[in-house]
């Protein structure tokens, strides 16, 4: 019983998820944007930063890996600290602009 | 413009023409006129009236040769005209096009300079990494892969003031070190995989195993999908405070440490994701999952969870199911700090029908240089054949200040420079216990069973000291930690443990002896590690 209904979950919530409009920590994402709205992205993350990544841990600076690197971290520590989509790309514009 | 111009000519070209027919016809009417009058009078009065005639036609066709050259010349004006209009139409067609090509002119020249523009910042920056980040990733496209992890080496010194029901243990003291690497692989922007390998070397022998290996799929805003081998995501402390960089002490509370009262992994799949219900920082999250479920190292009061991983010690259980809820109420532009708030449950069957049901709430926070946070969690296991429930209590709560901002007067500047690289930390943490089963003391082998007995000996993170396996287990931590980067410290601790008398030690067959009093113990541990 307890399978079937776990079973039943999962299939629900991939089929709402990939149903649903997708939004990613993404490089082409960003890339469709004006230097406005980067320039706000990167002022929130400077916000963002030091309050978010210092929760668990010291904050980690930008300059410590490739904008690569934070790509793929930012979507390891996304997961960890489950932050709102938004708040993730403004600290990512952030972390790759040092 | 033009049916302007032409109207007022039009209109001078007919006046003329009337006024021409208009007297020719005068004359013409003049002429009977005249031939009645010299019939009337004297033929010399006829001769003299047709002179005036003559002369009068005469005047009459000068005038009409007068109107035509006016009106030839008129119309040659019109003509000069209709062409200069023509002319001015094309100067003004050509002025058009001039026009507009002096408008893509600028326009060409305003991209131009756009482009000398970007040119010049560009040669003006200095190549930095994050360039040649951006050609690495424009060589490598979504598709990346990196190492990053941790190592740490340490030195345990743990005197022992008691044994441990009968266990074989003096005061001793060991070198460790542990090697972390954890591989992420992104083969587009919306998977990341994760693995932590790590490989531990001691007194205990050298060992490696698979820590964490999962898949994480971002469905979309809200939703994200975690597959695999995880960290188990009851509270904050397997999940977010384990790696050894990131917990600020080199041992693991004694909840979370020697004596878990929820399984630290599992293997399964999670539904997590957050987002913001108020102002900037203000976040809800969520993590649900399921998975294996909890397995026991044996069926006696006391034993210990066993790895997620251990098919040995697979039962015959049943899923598990799991749920986290965090809040941050504060938003970031209150400057009040970060305040997480969470709560969290985990239930399943481990052993027939057999409940394991677990919760727990936790608290972190931090403003400037001061960090504290906390747990507090339980759980109860059915137990068969009628044994009253396994339960299990355990907490901690700890506060760490770092000395960034210290300046004592009358040292010398260089001194002060490493003093403010400190983090004095003090912890407290505890589990209440029923019963402790001595074949899991770590280290022993065979208790009660008339096998060699190893005793304690201290592990990567574990102090070693029995009191730490009391089932009414206490422990106070200091720490001091250096940091010389944010991921790089040097760690010195120092437990005091003062486990409380009761609860029952429990032999593999089952049999239960008073755990008494258990003698305090002390421990040293020093720790240099380093999260890559
Ligand atoms: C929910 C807790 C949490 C938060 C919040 C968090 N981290 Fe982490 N971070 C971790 C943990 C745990 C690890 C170690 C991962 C492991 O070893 O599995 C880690 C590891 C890292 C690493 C090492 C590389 C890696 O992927 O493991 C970097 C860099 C890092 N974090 C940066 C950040 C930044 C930047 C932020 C702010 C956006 C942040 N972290 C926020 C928990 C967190």
């Amino acid at each position: 019983m307890m399978k079937k209904i776990f079973v039943a979950i999962v299939l629900a919530t991939l089929a709402i998820g990939f149903g649903s409009p997708g939004a990613r920590v993404s490089a082409q994402e960003q890339d469709n944007m004006s230097p406005a709205e980067h320039k706000r992205l990167f002022r929130e993350g400077a916000k963002l930063w030091p309050v978010y990544c210092n929760t668990c841990h010291n904050a980690r600076p930008g300059g410590e890996k490739a904008p690569y690197e934070w790509d793929m971290i930012m979507m390891h520590m996304r997961t960890l600290g489950n932050f709102p989509q938004e708040d993730t790309q403004a600290i990512l514009e952030y972390l790759k602009a040092r | 413009m033009r049916c302007a111009n032409r109207a007022p000519i039009g209109g001078i070209m007919r006046a003329g023409r009337i006024f021409s027919t208009f007297l020719f016809a005068i004359g013409v009417a003049a002429l009977p006129l005249a031939g009645m009058a010299r019939a009337a009078d004297s033929d010399a009065t006829d001769t003299a009236a047709l002179k005036e005639i003559r002369a009068e036609m005469r005047q009459l066709r000068e005038d009409r040769k007068r109107d035509r050259e006016v009106i030839r010349s008129l119309e040659v004006k019109v003509q000069q005209l209709e062409t200069k209009d023509s002319r001015v139409e094309v100067t003004t067609q050509q002025l058009q096009s001039t026009d507009q090509k002096l408008k893509e002119t600028t326009l060409e020249l305003q991209q131009t300079n756009q482009q000398v523009q970007s040119l010049q910042t560009k040669v003006n920056a200095p190549i930095a990494t994050p360039q040649f980040g951006n050609a690495v990733e424009r060589y490598l496209g979504s598709h990346s892969f990196t190492v990053t992890g941790a190592a740490g080496g340490q030195f345990v010194y743990d005197q022992q003031s008691g044994a441990l029901d009968g266990l074989h243990h003096a005061s001793q003291n060991s070198f460790f070190f542990d090697w972390e690497p954890m591989i992420l692989y992104r083969p587009a922007d919306w998977i990341l995989f994760q693995g932590v390998f790590s490989a531990g070397f001691g007194a205990t022998g050298t060992g490696t195993d698979l820590s964490t290996a999962d898949f994480q799929i971002f469905l979309n805003k809200y939703m994200t999908v975690v597959g695999g081998l995880y960290d188990q995501p009851f509270g904050d402390w397997y999940e977010a405070q384990s790696p050894m960089w990131v917990n600020r002490f080199v041992t693991a509370p004694l909840p979370f440490g020697v004596e878990p009262v929820v399984p630290p992994g599992e293997l399964g799949l999670q539904l997590r994701g957050g987002l913001q219900f108020g102002k900037l920082g203000q976040d809800l999250d969520y993590t649900v999952w399921g998975g294996n479920g909890p397995n026991f190292s044996s069926h006696v009061l006391g034993a210990a969870m066993s790895s997620p991983t251990s098919i040995a010690s697979a039962e015959s259980n049943g899923k598990s199911i799991g749920a986290r809820f965090r809040i941050y109420p504060l938003p970031v532009d209150s400057e009040m700090g970060r305040l997480e708030l969470g709560a969290s449950t985990y239930n399943g069957k481990w052993l027939n029908g057999n409940w394991f049901n677990s919760w727990g709430v936790d608290f972190n926070y931090f403003i400037g240089n001061l960090q504290a946070r906390g747990e507090w969690l339980e759980s109860y296991r059915q137990m068969p054949m009628g044994q009253s429930t396994d339960h299990r209590q355990g907490w901690y709560v700890q506060a760490g200040y770092f000395l960034t901002g210290l300046k004592i007067p009358g040292i010398p500047e260089v001194i002060n420079n490493y003093l403010r690289r400190f983090e004095p930390l003090v912890r407290y943490s505890g589990v209440n216990q029923r019963g402790v089963s001595t074949a899991d003391i770590q280290g022993a082998t065979g208790v009660g069973l008339g096998g060699t007995q190893v005793g304690l000996v201290p592990d990567f993170g574990i102090n070693g000291s029995p009191a730490t396996y009391a089932p009414h287990s206490r422990e106070v931590a200091l720490a001091l930690d250096y940091w010389i980067a944010p991921s790089i410290v040097w760690q010195n601790e120092f437990d005091i443990e003062l486990p409380r008398a009761g609860g029952l030690f429990v032999s593999p067959t089952g049999v239960e002896t008073p755990a008494g009093s258990i003698p305090n113990d002390h421990a040293f541990l020093s720790q240099f590690t380093i999260g890559f």
